[in-house]
C-alpha cells in the first residue's frame, strides 16, 4: 500500500505520502492560501523522493472539511483528478477528525475541541473524547467563537482546544479558565495517512461545507460571465 | 495522431471533450449548474464552484469513455485546461482537476484563455475558414471584435466599456420579469413584436469599434416607465433591435476598415437569431465567408478548449505545475 494524503482544508497546504515499506514523507507549504499553485507541485516532489511513479500509489486520502472553501476544492478537485487518473482508492476524512487524532498522536487526553477557522467570525467545530482512542462527543458544527467558549467556560470540565480556529479568535479563547490550547495551525498529515490506510474508500466524494452556498448567495451574486 | 483532453469550468459549466490535432471533436460532455442559479436572476460564484465539484469526475470520465478511451488508460497526450478569465472558485476545480491528471498520467497540460478557446470554435466546425477573420465574440460575460490574421494571431479590435452584450439581456429581461438567462427569452418574444414600438437611443463611445450597453438598459427602464401600455413582445423587440444594430455597426465598421476574408459569430449571443441573421447578410454584402456557429459551439465547451490548447502547446509550449487561475486575463495578454 502506497498512500498520499492531501491537505488544503486551512492556509497552508500540505502532503503526506507512505510507502508500502513505511517510509513516511510530509510537506507543508505555509504560503498562505497558494493552494492551487503550491499542491500538484508538491505531490510531484514527494512521489520524486519517495522514488515512486504515480501508477504506484494505491490510495488518495483527502481531508474533506470543514475549513477554507477554496483549499477544499482545489484538494478534492485534485484528489478525483489523481485517483481517477491513476485507477486507485480514494478516501475521504474530516479536519476536525485529523486535529483530534494529531492531538491524540501527541499524548493528549480527555476532552478536546477541534476548532477550524470558517471565517465571517466563525468556527467550524467538534468535540472529542481521547482516551483508549478517539471517539466524537458531537457531530461537526459551526458556530461564533465567543458562543463555543461560553458553552465550555459554563461547564467547568477541563478542556483542549485544538486547531487553527484557536489562534485566529485567540482573545476568546484565552477566557477560558478550565482549558488549555494544544497548538496545532495544519490539521496532522500523519493521521491523514493512518485514517486513509484504514478506512473504506469512497465512491462519491464532496467538500463538507457545513454552510449553505445560498446563505452567502445574497452578497456575491454576480452577473452572468460566461 | 496526437488526442488532447479539454477541460473547461471558468463559470457554471463544467465541461470536458477529447479533440484530435486535426480538430475533429471526439466526444463533448457539458453539465451545467445553471437551474441552481435561476432564482438568483445570476451566476452564483458558491453555488458554481459546489457544482464544478460534485460533477467534474463523472463528467471527465464520461468525456474519456465517449471518445471510445480507457478512463485508467487513455492514449491522451495533453491536457487543455480554462486558466482564466472566469470565476475564481470555479476555475481552480477545473485547474486542479487538470493538473492532477497530468501528474498521474505524465502528459503535459497547458492553460488556455477562455476567450481564445471560443476563438477556436469555429475551426471545429468547418475546414473552409478564411483568414483573415473578423470575429464577434459576445456572451454575457463579454463582448468583442477581433481581428485574426490567422489561427491564434488575433488582435482586439473593441470591446464594451461597461456590460457585456449577454448581460444586458439578462438585465432587462430581469426588469420585465422574464426568466434567467434572458436572451432566448427576448429572443423568442421579440419575433413577435415591433423593433420601433419604443425609441431607445443607440449608445456612441469614442473608439470605433468600443462598444456600450448600460445605457440601453436604463433607456428600457424609462421607456416602460414612462410607456406602461407598451406589450411585452414590443419592448423584447426594440431592446433586441437596438442592441442588434450597435453590434453590426461596429462590425460593419471593421469591416470596411480591414480586409478579411471570413466573418464569425463567437459566444453565448451567438445563438440570438437576429444577430446570426445580421452577420450574414453584411458577410454577403461584403463578399466574404460567414461562420454562425452551431449552440453547442456558441455556448461554453471544452472542446473549444482543447483545439486553443493544441494551439497554444505549439506555438509556446506546455504550462508548469505551479499555474495560477487569472480570474481577469485578458485576451489581448495571450501570447
Ligand atoms: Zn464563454
Amino acid at each position: 500500500m502506497n498512500i498520499i494524503a492531501i491537505e488544503t482544508a486551512t492556509t497552508a497546504c500540505g502532503v503526506g505520502l507512505r510507502t508500502a515499506d513505511g517510509v513516511e514523507l510530509v510537506r507543508v507549504v505555509n504560503d498562505d492560501r497558494r493552494h492551487t499553485e503550491s499542491l500538484a507541485s508538491a505531490m510531484r516532489a514527494l512521489l520524486a523522493e519517495a522514488q515512486l511513479a504515480p501508477r504506484d500509489i494505491t490510495h488518495v486520502v483527502v481531508d474533506r472539511g470543514p475549513g477554507l472553501f477554496t483549499g477544499l476544492r482545489v484538494g478534492i478537485a485534485t484528489a478525483i483528478g489523481f485517483s481517477e487518473g491513476v485507477g486507485c482508492a480514494l478516501v475521504g476524512v474530516t479536519s476536525l477528525e485529523l486535529l483530534a487524532h494529531g492531538a491524540y498522536d501527541a499524548g493528549v487526553r480527555g476532552t478536546l475541541v477541534s476548532c477550524v477557522d470558517g471565517r465571517r467570525g466563525e468556527i467550524f467545530v467538534q468535540s472529542f473524547t481521547l482516551d483508549d482512542g478517539v471517539r466524537g462527543l458531537s457531530e461537526p458544527g459551526v458556530g461564533v467563537a465567543s458562543d463555543v467558549v461560553g458553552e465550555w467556560v459554563a461547564s467547568a470540565i477541563p478542556v483542549t482546544f485544538t486547531g487553527d480556529g484557536v489562534d485566529r479568535y485567540a482573545a476568546d479563547f484565552q477566557s477560558v479558565t478550565n482549558a488549555r490550547v494544544f497548538v496545532q495551525p495544519v490539521p496532522s498529515l500523519h493521521a491523514a495517512l493512518d485514517l486513509g490506510q484504514r478506512r473504506e474508500p469512497a465512491a462519491t466524494l464532496t467538500p463538507l461545507y457545513l454552510r449553505e452556498a445560498d446563505a452567502v448567495a445574497n452578497f456575491t451574486t454576480r452577473e452572468r460571465p460566461s | 495522431m496526437a488526442l488532447v483532453l479539454g477541460i473547461e469550468t471558468s463559470c457554471d459549466e463544467t465541461a470536458a471533450a477529447v479533440v484530435d490535432d486535426r480538430f475533429h471533436v471526439l466526444s463533448s460532455v457539458v453539465e451545467s449548474s445553471i437551474d441552481q442559479h435561476r432564482a438568483f436572476g445570476g451566476v452564483v460564484p458558491e453555488l458554481a464552484g459546489r457544482a464544478h465539484v460534485a460533477t467534474i469526475g463523472p463528467v471527465l470520465r464520461r468525456a474519456l469513455l465517449d471518445a471510445g478511451l480507457d478512463p485508467l488508460a487513455p492514449t491522451i497526450d495533453a491536457i487543455a485546461v480554462t486558466s482564466g478569465p472566469g470565476l475564481i472558485g470555479s476555475l481552480l476545480v477545473g485547474l486542479s482537476a487538470a493538473k492532477a491528471y497530468s501528474l498521474a498520467w505524465g502528459v503535459p497540460f497547458v492553460g488556455v484563455n477562455h476567450l481564445e478557446g471560443h476563438l477556436f470554435a469555429p475551426l471545429l466546425e468547418r475546414a473552409d475558414l478564411e483568414w483573415p477573420l473578423m470575429t464577434l465574440l459576445v456572451s454575457g460575460g463579454h463582448s468583442l471584435i477581433v481581428l485574426q490574421r490567422a489561427p491564434g494571431e488575433h488582435e482586439v479590435l473593441g470591446e464594451t466599456i461597461d456590460d457585456a452584450a449577454g448581460e444586458a439581456y439578462d438585465k432587462v429581461a430581469r426588469w420585465l420579469g422574464l426568466g434567467y438567462p434572458g436572451g432566448p427569452e427576448i429572443d423568442r418574444l421579440a419575433r413577435e413584436g415591433r423593433a420601433n414600438a419604443l425609441a431607445l437611443p443607440v449608445s456612441m463611445t469614442g473608439n470605433d469599434y468600443d462598444m456600450s450597453f448600460s445605457g440601453l438598459k436604463t433607456a428600457v427602464v424609462r421607456a416602460t416607465q414612462k410607456q406602461t401600455d407598451v406589450a411585452l413582445a414590443d419592448v423584447a423587440a426594440s431592446f433586441q433591435a437596438a442592441v442588434t444594430e450597435q453590434l453590426l455597426r461596429k462590425l460593419r465598421g471593421a469591416l470596411e476598415h480591414y480586409e478579411v476574408r471570413g466573418v464569425a459569430l463567437a459566444g453565448g449571443v451567438a445563438a440570438n437569431s437576429a444577430l446570426r441573421a445580421g452577420v450574414a447578410q453584411l458577410a454577403n454584402e461584403f463578399g466574404v465567408v460567414s461562420h454562425l456557429p452551431t449552440m453547442e459551439m456558441c455556448t461554453d465547451n471544452a472542446a473549444m478548449i482543447g483545439a486553443a490548447g493544441l494551439h497554444r502547446l505549439r506555438t509556446s509550449g506546455p504550462s508548469s505545475l505551479d499555474l495560477s487561475a487569472n480570474p481577469n486575463w485578458q485576451l489581448a495578454d495571450v501570447s
